[in-house]
């Protein structure tokens, strides 16, 4: 019989024929595929950065060596893997054994009650390998809720200032002199000027964000400040983050500014091509994009720490970090502890990592590494590691919430008033704003933190 | 045996339907109702929840982040309606009577931005508005010497007109092919008819020409209050450094709220309440503007 007269005697027709062949096919195909699939490695781990996929797949190999396993490393972005994860694990659905997180998120996984947070409960092992003397006690903070640590950080990520070591030298400044903000914005006040006399100002002492944003938030830390206490509660309503709002109001508005927004990517590049701004905030991982973005400044530009509130105080600070979780649904808990510890705790791969990042580890004994102290043309020859790891144990704790995006928002909503203040009134009056506006803002943030039953049901 | 066939084939039509009424179950009348029920619980995700009544639309009376969001979300409704529609009629308008061989050509130009996508032209314009360095700043300054160091973006005051401005060059060209499709197939006799009655070209056009093609724009008038009302991907690409919120909150929609409460803070109960708000204001808002289309043509 042939093929025509086999449709034709199909009863309902050609068009119904073919969406069952399709449908047919479509299961058939599905099933083909099924069996095809590889097996499940042991372990998944999941990060949001390339260099990190690329760096644990160049150290793995040993791992699997060692335990006879198969680990694989895959890459995601961020913002979906948060919601996408939490999503999964609050589900019941297969999630990735290990995941690195950004900073911040960790409120997001721990809110609710505590059966729903699917993470591993990693304070006794950090305990009982007394991780806490070895690292960075100070980034336990951003993965620590509730009084337990759920991970284990990747970074210290504290904050120097880098500069245009030519530009700044031309004009006589002395950055071993630059010991105090009020000392730099001295000089600052001093050096921001419109060199070809058009009216714009064209000489900026500093890159500082105009709305507030990461910069307020990076000073606020270097003083003492924080969003929020050790037990996670709102605590930015205070004469700490009032002063830090005046300091950075002076310093970004008015007659007497010394600061420019130079923005992201392009722009920032162009900024800092130009000159236009000296000096740069700067965390270990943005030096590692200048030297790569920017390769056409090396050797004009340096590192210096963060000018102290006070003479003697604090000289750093810190912006950013990643740490690695482990997923309660996970089936091989120790197997995936052993690999957290393979990853952030092997000197040798740690060293080999700084290179490819310039990020500083909060595994103390890494910084005795001859990697971190080899001199980096790019920064003038200074050793870039050597550096920051000198400033490592100063950083300050940032505590976590589930309402973190809420309180950098009505923080940022804060400041805001404060500029409108600033603009129309100047000085007159600005603290009791500040003050005001800094008691709404954490009223409004406790009040929807206590908003949530499901996490009190939790408590 | 005539019955057993008739039998067999009365399930037949069921069977065709069947995939359509499982999807449509699955995917639209399970998350319809559930969203309704979801209004009265408060929620970690999708797991733990709450019963709270109608706690959540009380809270969203007194939210005053809500009502904020809800007045730059109206205020850009308006702003499409007012400036995007008008223009879109009059670069239709000018199409229409411009050389054919020349029409297509700026048809598809004028299209273009809407072929590339909200998060594409907000990228784009985030760049464009760049103080100091940016096409947009560099222009204004050259024109009116003014705008130079000015931050679209981080301007309280600035933001809502960057986002209308960003989406004037984004959606001014596909309203303007609905228009332009409209004025094509208004009938000529009656324009004509009109002219020799000695109407002039604004006359013509406000008694003969709109009036034929007002079905087409109530249409565009409806579509862009439901677009603007589910303004998100837009804001949320110019304004990435603040979550979409802007400054002070002042890009903040509803839809990036909902977006915040539901996804980001996981209480998809508020998310929902809020889902029924919008959609409460978009059936409402339609409904009145039928209702008064309908008396002007009384």
């Amino acid at each position: 019989m042939s093929l025509s007269r086999l449709i034709d005697k199909y009863p309902y027709g050609k068009a119904p024929l073919a969406l069952l062949v399709l449908a047919v096919v479509s299961v058939a195909l599905w099933f083909s595929t099924q069996k095809q699939r590889e097996k499940r490695p042991d372990l998944i781990v999941v990060t949001f950065t390339a260099p990190h996929q690329a760096a644990y797949r160049k150290a793995l190999p040993e791992f699997e060596k060692q335990y006879h396993v198969k680990v694989d490393v895959q890459l995601a972005h961020w913002g979906s893997l948060q919601t996408r994860l939490q999503n999964a694990m609050l589900a019941d659905t297969d999630v990735p054994d290990l995941v690195e997180m950004l900073e911040g998120s960790l409120g997001f996984f721990a809110r609710g009650p505590k059966e729903d947070i699917g993470l591993v409960d990693l304070t006794d092992r950090i305990e009982g390998e007394h991780l806490k003397e070895r690292m960075v006690a100070s980034r336990f903070s951003l993965w620590s809720a509730r009084g337990r640590v759920f991970g284990m950080p990747h970074d210290v990520h504290p904050v120097m200032l880098a500069y245009r070591r030519d530009l700044v030298e031309a004009l006589g400044i002395d950055v071993r002199e630059l010991d105090t903000w009020e000392k730099f914005n001295e000089v600052g006040r001093r050096i921001t000027r419109d060199k070809n006399g058009d009216g714009v100002i064209d000489q900026y002492m500093i890159d500082l964000p105009s709305g507030g944003g990461y910069g307020v938030l990076i000073m606020m830390l270097q003083r003492g400040g924080q969003l929020f206490d050790e037990q996670g509660r709102p605590a930015f309503a205070n004469e700490i983050t009032a002063e830090v709002f005046r300091q950075y109001l002076e310093m970004t508005l008015g007659q007497q500014k010394i600061a420019y927004e130079c923005g992201w990517g392009q722009s920032f590049f162009k900024a800092m091509t130009d000159g236009l701004a000296l000096f740069y905030i700067t965390p270990d991982w943005r030096s590692y994009t200048l030297q790569t973005d920017l390769p056409r400044l090396s050797g004009k530009v340096a590192l210096m720490p963060l000018p102290a509130w006070e003479k003697g105080g604090r000289r750093t600070s810190v912006w950013g970090g990643t740490g690695l979780v482990i997923t309660r649904r996970t089936k091989h808990q120790e197997l995936a502890w052993e690999l957290a510890k393979f990853l952030y705790l092997n000197p040798k791969s740690l060293g080999e990592r700084f290179k490819d990042t310039n990020i500083i580890p909060p595994f103390k004994d890494a910084w005795s590494l001859p990697e971190f102290s080899v001199p980096n043309s790019y920064f003038s020859g200074q050793p870039v590691g050597q550096l920051y790891a000198e400033l490592a144990p100063q950083t300050p704790p940032f505590y976590s919430s589930p309402v973190d995006s809420i309180a950098r928002a009505k923080l940022d909503e804060a400041y805001t008033r404060a500029i409108e203040h600033f603009k129309a009134h100047g000085q007159d009056g600005l603290m009791d704003v500040i003050r005001k506006e800094l008691r709404l803002a954490q009223d409004d943030v406790m009040r929807r933190s206590e908003r949530n039953q499901v996490l009190e049901q939790g408590k | 045996m005539a019955q057993t066939k008739l039998q067999y084939k009365s399930w037949v039509p069921f069977a065709f339907l069947g995939p359509y009424l499982l999807l449509t179950s699955v995917f639209f009348l399970y998350p319809f109702i559930n969203a309704l029920v979801l209004t009265f619980y408060q929620t970690n995700g999708p797991k733990s929840r709450v019963f709270v009544g109608l706690g959540n639309f009380k809270y969203l009376l007194s939210d005053s982040t809500f009502h904020q969001a809800l007045t730059n979300t109206t205020l850009f409704a308006i702003a499409s309606v007012c400036l995007q529609l008008p223009l879109s009629m009059g670069l239709a308008i000018l199409l229409n009577q411009g050389n054919s061989r020349l029409k297509g050509f700026f048809r598809l130009v004028l299209f273009s931005p809407n072929l590339v996508g909200q998060i594409f032209v907000g990228i784009l314009f985030s760049v464009l508005f760049t103080p100091r360095y940016g096409l947009i700043n560099r222009t204004v300054q050259g024109l009116v010497n003014w705008g130079l160091e000015e931050r679209w973006l981080s301007n309280p005051v600035l933001v809502m007109p960057a986002i209308i401005l960003t989406s004037l060059w984004l959606w001014v060209g596909f309203n303007m092919v609905y228009f332009l499709a409209a004025l094509q197939s208004v009938d000529k006799s009656l324009e004509e008819a009109a002219r020799i009655d000695g109407a002039n070209a604004w006359q013509v056009f406000w008694h003969v020409t709109l009036p034929s093609m007002r079905h087409v724009v109530v249409f565009v008038v409806i579509m862009s209050i439901i677009g603007s009302y589910q303004l998100f991907e837009l804001p949320m690409a110019l304004l990435s450094s603040t979550n979409g919120y802007g400054p002070d909150n002042s890009g903040l929609t509803v839809i990036t709220y909902l977006n915040e409460v539901a996804f980001r803070s996981g209480d998809l109960g508020l998310g929902s309440a809020v889902g029924w708000v919008v959609a409460l204001i978009i059936f409402t808002v339609s409904l009145i503007q039928i209702r008064l289309t309908k008396v002007v043509e009384d």
